[in-house]
């Protein structure tokens, strides 16, 4: 049997944690390991600044305003 | 035909121009949070204007199936995937040829290992570039990435993702858990790769 190592465990419940979908006990057990873990709570920083540089990597191309143009021709025509 | 038949008529017609002309304006509100999505749902700007325009020429024809009060911009995303779908444009690919892919905590070692001296996870960060980002995003097979798309860009909740791709919920918590270290993965190879080259 595998002794259980709560920085694997933590590691594997991170995203969903951070996702917000944890059951209240599972939310509460990730919370008690950060507090104590600094080599976990390191990580679990990261990944929350991780997340906000993906999203505005990706984010910073606006819609050309050509598509715009084009999206907004293809209103219905009042009549 | 009498006056009376006439005029409930004419009202009704009001009615539904004028819901249409809202919904219309609702949707083209939502266009730069829905190219946002599909720009990184496919593979070139050029496709993913195609798809937009495809997407919204549908949405307006068939704007009486929208629910008022439901999700308008899951709606158009249901339908800009379908396409997306249909066209061909998309190669499946099994999950099951996939390579294996480190846990989560690979990036922040592999990009720490690479700084010199005490960091703290704000400069770890700084190693990555918004190139490495956006590259590293195009490498994630597809049904990985919409996953990562919808939920880490799109902002969706796992629920409305699974109706947006129309697979099961339990589905797209398997696809994003590998999918965001796939994209991990070719991140740190982007961004630790860069250096040693």
């Amino acid at each position: 049997m595998t002794a259980y190592d709560p920085c694997a465990h933590c590691e594997e419940v991170m995203q969903q944690y951070m996702d917000r979908v944890l059951t209240d006990a599972e939310r509460a057990e990730a919370e008690a390991h950060l507090d104590e873990c600094a080599y976990c709570r390191k990580r679990y920083r990261f990944e929350e600044t991780l997340r906000v540089f993906v999203r505005q990597a990706v984010a910073a191309e606006p819609i050309p305003v050509e598509l715009r143009q084009k999206l907004l021709a293809l209103r219905t025509p009042l009549e | 035909m009498s006056e009376t038949t006439r005029e409930p008529d004419a009202r009704k017609l009001a009615t539904d121009a004028r819901d249409r002309v809202r919904f219309e304006e609702d949707a083209l509100a939502l266009s730069d949070q829905v190219y946002r999505v599909a720009r990184h749902l496919v593979g070139s700007r050029e496709e993913a204007e195609d798809l937009m325009q495809e997407t919204y020429a549908r949405a307006f024809r068939s704007w009486r199936s929208f629910q008022p009060g439901t999700n308008l911009r899951a709606w158009l995303l249901r339908i800009l995937t379908n396409l997306n779908i249909d066209r061909g444009r998309r190669q499946q690919r099994s999950p099951d040829m996939q390579p294996l892919e480190e846990g989560d905590y690979f990036l922040y070692n592999k990009l720490e290992a690479a700084t010199d001296g005490p960091t703290d996870e704000e400069q770890v960060v700084e190693r990555l570039s918004q190139n490495d980002v956006v590259a590293a995003l195009s490498e994630v097979p597809h049904d990985f990435r919409d996953v990562v798309v919808l939920v880490d860009i799109g902002d969706f909740t796992y629920a409305d993702a699974a109706q947006i791709l129309d697979i099961p919920i339990g589905t797209v918590m398997s696809r994003l858990h590998r999918g965001r270290r796939i994209l991990k993965q070719a991140m740190a190879e982007a961004a630790v790769g860069d250096e040693a080259a």
